[in-house]
């Protein structure tokens, strides 16, 4: 599992094929009613128009000749009469496919959001976020038009065309071939573009991708740079992604512009080849004048609607590109999903067993092996060990965040891998180290544990937490505004923040990783009061490396070695003299 | 091209939005010229295109002399038809390189405008980012200034198509038949009535629109980069209302604009179809009355579309003008944007090592937006080559105590001197090289190991990243990883654990080799047997530097040469953990509470 950089370029993985509209058109047929009404409503209009000329042609050939005003006012008013209805079913349609086509975006964008709240912690690790956001923001924008007008255009086209291709084989089969005799040459001189275009449209959107990727962190890693004053590192960086935004693009609209001049092109040398062919080599004798006439000007008919077709397949292939990249996002697979016959796990009671848990999080290098304990209800469990040893992965596990490599976690003697996730981790409180604030007012931040917790649960939490105190001297209060991540908190604050939230929860397990690590040890003091009220009943995990605040915990265990090298009391364990009494003491040591 | 201020406000930039372009297309202003004339160039020769081939079926085809004519004039009728080809494919050609010219100006103001602005952003200061939020930022270089190169690469190709169409027709027009032509030509003046309206009333809900944009775009990207809250709390059902909403807004609001287009569309479209019927009611007059021949009829009407279509147009092409002026704004917000906190005038340049003296003289200071001063009167002096321990409850100012000495902040009173002079009189950038700072929030890229730890220097050796890395005692987990150095972190550095991040971070901040090193809170997620490696190989550095570091564990302080204790903004207690013990003051305190066990210290 490699991880994906702003330099690198994601492959795809699988090819483009039909499949891939095939699923776009779930999103279409939930609009099928409407879009068919609309194209219907065209057709009608592409016929209304039709009378138009009918209708000059009679003023020309009766009217005039006759000098008679009175039918050529009449006339006239049957044009704008005929135009008038033209024009309205034109809105009616506009007027449908608005809708249609901004729902198809929603739709797809939904799905997406959707999908992408189920995937695991793994593939937002794998991969820049900016990379994952630009296909939920700017890929989705993009295919809007194709699913929807695209579709009812290129059924009117093709309707069009097999009507001209019927009229013209009605006058002369033989110079209705010459027309076609362009057809073959047109579709090798396509096919050579779309394979060229597509490459190119696929190599856009990967450095737009990493473009937005290397944007995305340097907009949030803006303080580094600057403290490591490599701003003139990062502006040569960006101008070589986005020089090769500019190369790629270059070259995919070098082919897309070919499209059209190159079927112009083709379509001039058949009707060339028509006046050519019909007077020189069919002689005057076979062929009249007039079907010469009628066949180079359905020969002209005839190209419009390929020109036409041209156009919306550049903008199916250059969005294609995008499209399979969406597809891509919803098909990623769900490796923690709710089981099929998922139970709902009942009010937690606390019991917590780990049996012969192994785990890894990639293949071959396993963190935990064969780990099994057992915490009971209301225990509080302390995890200590060397950086790196596996506490955080165990505390992970218990909310199955991961699945495992082999083994079981139960609690109240109930396998959670089949329960669902969402009556699982609704009842953990987990304060994890990186304590994520979002943008808006503190006591949004806090309520985030519950939804529906009254303005006053709010203050209680804090109150407990000891973060009452300094919201309350921010300038407004609980009501002000934090700036994304919390820019104006200290990490201390967003962690009692995150605290206060996580009590709010009112979780049956509680999980504490190093969730205290940025808080002054005097509020930290202040703050296990709380803590014990809050751990007090409930099962509660605690990673610290501050042996200070776990001393009074049930049960130490000591993490090491991909599994509990100690397990015991406080007492317990500085008696046995192992690792964990190695540690404590030369903590100690270190403040005398 | 249209004045660009149309709101009531004043104009808040130095360039107009046409300016602003013009300057940014400097080194393809020709080439863009040139374009435009191409464009004149092919939209005429798609006009006569017509009229040879229509020749060649007079003469040849439907014309009383046709079979002789194509018995004894062979040589014309392939001239004629020569020329047909002949034009068409030299119009392609024209088509294709016009195209290809607009793309390549639209593509280098866009490339300049990017790397102008990703500079522009980097360099702001932490005000502008309190402000501007991730996904708005990103929605800005990105969608909005798609809209920009669209306007060149689209909307100006296609303003000049439709004026020289017109034009050109116009002239025809007239020199066939001037009363004819007058009176096609008197629904123009209606059309763009219907237009400017039109401009008036979709101005503003484009402007709507990039905002709905920009926040749809920060909240997927705040829930990207939360997920891993999303999840601890099962919020994910509440992310999806959450989002739901802007999404629908977004729905909602493009619905809304597409509807003001399709209000005057009606108008517009009858208006171009008007064309059509007044040809017939006054050609068929004319024709009556002998004014015009059959002939001069047929040319009209075979032109008709050429004033017509750019009619229809017009209103797409106002529909995208809008909707650049509306991002084009937003752009130049940040491209016209100033950072407050910049070199100034006569900054001082200063080449190499710093003596690493730092000094607090009576400074205060207090956020723009904060009601309370976070800083007050706080004086000390940091010795070349000391160690400065910071030590105070949490919100009491330390994280804002440190970040005056890189100068992300200005003081509101005092001053922070680094070896006696005013940090604000150095260039940032000579300033900011001095210091190594390890951030409290640490923040990796997605990138090799080796390549964060490098972050400040990427030139130095893969064996001083690794000398570095044993600093931080960072050295035994990478080389356990499964390709080492080269191991690739995600963003943030996840994947790691708290503590690794930090010893990253670390390493990163003494692969600089500063002359001023500051840590804040680096540790805290250490465990306690790498923490003190991490304190004896800080005490012999290959370098001469000045340590400040905040910092929880007594362990960490009390080797330090001076601790600071802050409550509220203030210095309360400063000294060696020996004097500030013999003092029995909140330190004294600290190291009682620290120890954990009532026993000991009793």
């Amino acid at each position: 599992m490699a991880r994906n950089t702003y330099k690198q370029d994601e492959s795809l993985e699988t090819p483009f094929n039909v499949k891939h509209l095939m699923r776009a058109s779930v999103y279409i047929k939930k609009y099928a009613a409407q879009m068919i009404l609309a194209l219907f409503i065209s057709a009608l209009g592409g016929i209304t128009a039709l009378c138009a000329p009918i209708i000059i042609r009679r003023g020309l050939d009766e009217a005039v000749p006759a000098g008679d005003t009175q039918l050529l006012y009449a006339l006239c008013g049957m044009l704008v009469g005929t135009f008038a209805l033209s024009v309205i079913f034109a809105t009616i349609r506009s007027r449908i496919m608005v809708k249609v086509s901004q729902n198809i975006i929603y739709n797809i964008r939904k799905d997406l959001f959707e999908h992408l709240q189920k995937l695991p912690f793994q593939y937002y690790d794998d991969r820049p976020h900016g990379k994952i956001l630009i296909r939920v923001v700017n890929y989705v924008n993009s295919v809007s038009d194709m699913l929807s007008n695209g579709l009812i255009n290129i059924v009117l086209e093709i309707m069009n065309l097999i009507f001209i291709v019927i009229f013209m084989f009605a006058v002369d089969v033989k110079l209705s071939l010459v027309v076609l005799a362009g057809v073959p040459i047109l579709a090798v001189f396509m096919f050579w573009v779309k394979n060229k275009q597509r490459k190119a449209w696929q190599q856009v959107s990967n450095k737009n991708s990493n473009l937005n990727a290397y944007l995305q962190e340097n907009i949030v890693g803006a303080r580094i740079t600057q403290i490591f004053a490599r701003e003139d590192e990062n502006a040569e960086i960006f101008a070589d992604l986005s020089g090769n935004c500019r190369r790629t693009w270059m070259k995919a609209v070098g082919y897309s512009n070919l499209v059209w001049p190159g079927i112009d092109t083709i379509s001039v040398l058949v009707r060339g080849a028509i006046f050519l062919f019909g007077l020189l080599i069919f002689g005057q004798g076979n062929t009249s004048l007039g079907t010469i006439v009628a066949i180079s000007s359905y020969a002209s008919r005839f190209w419009q609607p390929i020109m036409n077709l041209g156009n919306i397949f550049n903008n199916f292939i250059n969005n294609i590109a995008y499209l399979e990249r969406i597809f891509e996002t919803i098909d990623e697979p769900v490796i923690v999903e709710d089981a099929p016959d998922a139970e709902q796990m009942k009010e937690i009671n606390g019991r917590v067993e780990f049996e012969n848990v192994s785990f890894s999080y990639e293949k071959g290098k396993e963190i935990l092996h064969n780990v099994s304990f057992t915490v009971e209800p209301g225990e509080s469990v302390a995890l200590v060990g060397p950086t790196g040893a596996g506490k955080s992965t165990i505390v992970s596990l218990v909310s199955r965040f991961y699945n495992l490599d082999s083994g079981r976690i139960l609690i109240d003697g109930k396998d959670i891998s089949k329960c669902t996730l969402a009556s699982l981790r609704s009842q953990m409180g987990i304060m994890l180290q990186d304590s994520f604030i979002f943008s808006g007012t503190i006591e949004d931040n806090i309520r985030y544990g519950k939804l529906d917790a009254t303005r006053e649960e709010i203050e209680n939490a804090s109150k407990i937490v000891c973060a009452d105190d300094f919201i309350r001297r921010m300038p407004d209060g609980y009501e002000t505004e934090v700036k994304e991540r919390g820019a104006l908190l200290s990490q201390g604050q967003k962690q009692l923040i995150s605290f206060a939230r996580t009590l709010l929860s009112d979780p049956r397990i509680l999980v504490l990783d190093e969730a205290t690590s940025s808080i002054d040890v005097q509020t930290e003091r202040a703050l296990q009061k709380g803590l014990n009220a809050m751990m007090k009943g409930r099962t509660s995990f605690v990673i610290a490396h501050r042996l200070s605040t776990i001393v009074n915990c049930d049960k130490i265990m000591y993490i090491g070695d991909g599994g509990i090298m100690e397990c015991g009391s406080h007492e317990e364990l500085m008696a046995k003299k192992g690792a964990y009494y190695h540690l404590y003491t030369s903590q100690m040591e270190d403040i005398a | 091209m249209k004045k660009p201020n149309t709101s009531k406000e004043e104009w808040p930039f130095p360039k107009s939005r046409m300016g602003w372009l013009w300057e940014n297309l400097e080194g393809s202003r020709g080439l863009l010229i040139a374009a435009m004339i191409g464009t004149v160039v092919y939209n005429v020769l798609q006009l006569t295109v017509p009229y040879f081939s229509g020749r060649l079926v007079d003469l040849f085809l439907t014309g009383p002399d046709a079979v002789s004519n194509l018995r004894d004039r062979r040589d014309l009728f392939y001239l004629l038809l020569g020329l047909m080809v002949g034009l068409t494919i030299i119009r392609s050609i024209i088509v294709y390189w016009d195209c290809m010219a607009y793309e390549r100006a639209s593509q280098s103001a866009l490339y300049r405008i990017r790397n102008f602005l990703y500079d522009k952003i980097q360099r702001q200061d932490m005000k502008f980012y309190s402000t501007y939020r991730t996904g708005d930022l990103m929605t800005r270089v990105t969608g909005d200034l798609d809209a920009v190169r669209h306007n060149i690469a689209w909307v100006i190709r296609m303003l000049i198509e439709g004026f020289s169409l017109v034009a050109a027709t116009a002239i025809y027009f007239f020199y066939m038949n001037w009363k004819m032509a007058l009176c096609l030509l008197s629904i123009a003046p209606f059309i763009f009535c219907i237009i400017f309206l039109f401009r008036k009333r979709v101005g503003p809900m484009h402007a709507n629109l990039r905002e709905k944009l920009a926040n749809m775009n920060t909240i997927a990207q705040e829930n990207i980069s939360g997920n891993r809250v999303v999840k601890a709390f099962a919020r994910e059902n509440y992310e999806i209302e959450k989002f739901d909403e802007c999404n629908t807004d977004y729905k909602e609001t493009n619905v809304k604009t597409s509807m003001v287009w399709i209000k005057y569309f009606p108008y517009v479209e009858s208006m171009a179809n008007l064309l059509t019927v007044i040809q017939l009611l006054v050609g068929g007059l004319f024709l009556i009355k002998g004014e015009i021949t059959m002939g001069e009829y047929v040319s009209f009407s075979g032109l008709t579309w050429a004033i017509a279509n750019p009619m229809r147009q017009l209103g797409n092409i106002m529909n995208e003008f809008q909707r650049f002026t509306a991002a084009s704004r937003k752009v130049m917000e940040i491209y016209y944007s100033e950072a407050e906190i910049v070199d100034a005038p006569d900054a001082i340049s200063h080449e190499g090592r710093f003596e690493g003296l730092v000094e607090f003289k009576n400074v205060s200071f207090q956020y723009s937006d904060g009601k309370l001063p976070v800083l007050k009167n706080v004086s000390f002096t940091a010795k070349p080559g000391s160690t400065v321990a910071i030590m105070g409850e949490t919100g009491c100012g330390k994280t804002s105590l440190i970040h005056l000495i890189p100068r992300f902040y200005e003081p509101t009173g005092g001053e922070v001197l680094v070896d006696g002079v005013n940090v604000s009189k150095y260039k940032l950038h000579d300033l900011r090289s001095a210091i190594g700072l390890a951030t409290q929030d640490v923040l990796l890229y997605s990138d090799s190991i080796d390549g964060n730890i490098a972050y400040g220097d990427s030139n130095i050796t893969h064996q001083e990243v690794a000398k570095y890395a044993r600093y931080s005692a960072a050295d035994e987990f990478i080389a356990k990883m499964p390709e080492g150095y080269d191991t690739i972190v995600g963003e943030r550095g996840v994947g790691l654990s708290g503590g690794q991040k930090q010893r990253i971070s670390l390493a990163r901040a003494l692969a600089v080799k500063p002359s001023i090193l500051i840590l804040d809170d680096t540790t805290s997620a250490v465990d306690l047997e790498t923490e003190k490696e991490i304190q004896h190989s800080l005490a012999e550095l290959d370098f001469p530097c000045t340590k400040i570091i905040i910092a929880q564990r007594i362990s960490t302080t009390k080797t330090a040469d001076q601790i600071l204790i802050m409550e509220h903004g203030e210095i309360t207690e400063s000294g060696t953990h020996e004097e500030l013990i013999a003092k029995g003051g909140y330190y004294a305190q600290l190291v009682k509470l620290q120890n954990g066990s009532e026993d000991y210290g009793a």
